[in-house]
């Protein structure tokens, strides 16, 4: 004789009601099995690359991590917590020289600099998001772009430190010999490891309670502090984080390039910054990808055209973006990967 | 048992002075409706509750002096507003509306089973979880709304015109919830409405706000029995 609770379950089973209709089957691009496919892949891509390029790409692609990494910053400000900034090249350069000046003048180890470099960044955010508190729109975008203003003029001023308007050369970090890796690759893989350290610590940011504030502010401060939400503590910690951020792809820029001076790091900087960020995607994870890309690439080609064309450039695929695509180049391709039709 | 003691408060925005010097007390777990004309100040009044403006007077819940403290203080120390219009995070999902909502609970509080909770007034909001807020109907956005608020564990809740913008059937039901929440959780509720007939029928204690002052309070029936409220809140003379 069988078990009597089997029996039960076999008739419970034969006498249940038809099952209800399945739900709406998930969108497959968000399925989990999906995703870690496409990390993967991006992951065995991006490991790949740098063996079959030669130096100079390699380089670019660098670069475009760097700035994506920058642009992680400015999108976690801008997308997510929706407040300004048109001043993050000055973070972004804070990073960079404090890299130099350690390399420089106390001879630090390259790996010890990246912290140093990220918490001198944090806290000068922190110390700019304190206006921050209290302004909002036009009036955050002003005080930001004064930020990215008087820098350049700053940074010359204390030659000793700096270097003044020649700024410092550095020696880059050398290849250990036990990875067989050429300069050029070396550099790529450090800058991976800070640009994926950087993605996961800002996802895992992003999941949290903080993130759910920072939503919460920008998508209705009233709402958002009646609820609890101290709007002067988020807003200035997401102005302290983003600079951290920005600081931190301002340390790596300065062990690939070796060299800073004032000049690389002008307005123009922080306009393309936030304009990179914009065309590839406010508030998407990888619009500063898309962002980086444009950050490293659009502004040379414009050049190739026209020495003035860099401007004009920008505004025009800026207002392109704004009319064909609101959500950046990152929303762009989602809305074509759910036309894709779906495999059953 | 009173709970919630409103003693002068005066508020407004800038220059302009909205409330005259409100007086009001709310009993441990008892319903209390504001009523009066557009623009009486009420909406005013339960913004200067939770601290969304600034207000002089007293204020005090449960015995601690609350006068003048920020909104956020206010919400770690149990008050729940759902403001006029809902407050809804549009772009975020039904679920992550709802987790806001336990922002102000301790680490580890058992937010999962307060989630079940919600489900078990609104069943609709479960299956709508993954889904933005701003896709919701009018009806269901005031009940994440009212849903949200609970995720505190509040002590007191401000409702501001739960039914605006919903059809009637809807209306009735979202009351009726609103009756068992304050019967089962014994939340103190302070609820403005425009449907006085409503309003009264879960209320015990009833105001009439009338320009910034309040012109005539009493229990639910009294007011319900007025001959001026019956005119001007309930549509026919008794
Ligand atoms: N944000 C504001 N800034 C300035 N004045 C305001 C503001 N909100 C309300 N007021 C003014 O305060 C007064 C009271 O408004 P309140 O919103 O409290 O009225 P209410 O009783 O809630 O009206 P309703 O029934 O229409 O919602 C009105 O005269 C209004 O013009
Ligand atoms: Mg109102």
């Amino acid at each position: 004789m069988s078990n009597p609770t089997e029996t039960n379950a076999a008739q419970a089973r034969t006498a249940a009601p038809p099952p209800p209709p399945a739900p709406p089957p998930a969108e497959w691009w968000r399925s989990a099995r999906w995703r870690w496919g496409a990390a993967a892949l991006l992951a065995a891509a991006a490991c790949y690359a740098p063996f079959q390029l030669v130096p100079f790409h390699v380089f670019q692609l660098t670069m475009v991590l760097i700035y994506a990494v920058a642009l992680l910053g400015l999108n976690l400000l801008v997308g997510h917590a929706g407040q300004i900034s048109l001043g993050h090249g000055a973070f972004f350069a804070v990073g960079a020289y404090t890299a130099a000046i350690l390399l420089e003048h106390w001879a630090l180890p390259y790996p010890l600099t990246l912290p140093v470099a990220a918490g001198a960044a944090f806290l000068l955010g922190l110390a700019f998001g304190v206006p921050a508190m209290r302004l909002r729109g036009l009036y955050l975008a002003l005080v930001t772009l004064a930020i990215a203003i008087f820098l350049v003029p700053l940074l010359k001023r204390f030659e000793d430190l700096t270097g003044g308007s020649m700024g410092l050369t550095l020696a880059k970090p050398a290849p250990p010999a036990w990875s067989g890796l050429a300069e050029d690759q070396w550099l790529y893989f450090l800058t991976l490891a800070v640009a994926v350290a950087a993605f996961l610590l800002c996802a895992g940011l992003l999941r949290s309670r903080v993130g759910r504030a920072l939503h919460a502010i920008r998508d209705n401060e009233g709402a958002a502090e009646v609820m609890g939400v101290r709007l002067s503590v988020h807003k200035t910690l997401a102005f302290a984080w983003s600079a951290m951020f920005a600081g931190t792809a301002g340390c790596v820029y300065t062990w690939v390039i070796g060299f800073v001076s004032p000049d690389s790091f002008t307005v123009n900087l922080s306009i393309t910054l936030l304009a990179g960020l914009v065309v590839g995607g406010l508030g998407s994870l990888s619009g500063p990808v898309l962002g980086g890309l444009f950050v490293m690439f659009v502004p040379g080609l414009a050049q190739d055209i026209n020495d003035a064309a860099p401007g004009v450039i920008f505004g025009l695929l800026i207002i392109a973006v704004m009319y064909v695509a609101p959500t950046g180049l990152a929303g762009l391709a989602g809305r074509l990967i759910r036309k894709i039709p779906r495999k059953e | 048992m009173t709970d919630l003691v409103v003693e002068e408060l005066t508020a407004g925005y800038g220059d302009a002075r909205v409330l005259h010097g409100v007086s009001l007390t709310v009993g441990q777990g008892e319903i209390c409706a504001i009523l009066g004309p557009n623009g009486a100040g009420k909406t005013t009044l339960l913004r200067a509750l939770s601290g969304m403006i600034r207000a002089r007077g007293t204020v005090t819940l449960g015995g601690a002096d609350l006068t003048g403290r920020s909104p956020d203080t206010l919400a770690r120390q149990g008050i729940a507003h759902v403001p006029e219009g809902r407050g809804t995070f549009m772009p975020l999902t039904v679920e992550e509306n709802l987790r806001l909502g336990a922002y102000v609970r301790r680490r580890g509080a058992d937010v999962e089973a307060d989630l079940d909770r919600i489900h078990t007034y609104f069943p609709v909001l479960k299956t709508r979880l993954k889904q933005a807020a701003g896709s919701l109907s009018g009806g269901e956005q005031q009940m994440l709304a009212i849903g949200r608020a609970l995720m505190s564990r509040p002590r007191l809740l401000l409702l501001d015109e739960p039914s605006l913008g919903l059809a009637p059937l809807v209306t009735r039901e979202l009351f009726r919830i609103v009756q068992a929440i304050n019967a089962e959780e014994r939340t103190t509720v302070v609820v403005v409405e425009q449907n006085a007939h409503l309003a009264l029928g879960i209320a015990q204690q009833a105001h009439v706000l009338e320009t910034g002052r309040i012109v005539l309070s009493g229990t639910a029936e009294e007011i319900r029995a007025d001959e001026q409220v019956a005119q001007s809140y309930l549509g026919y003379r008794v």
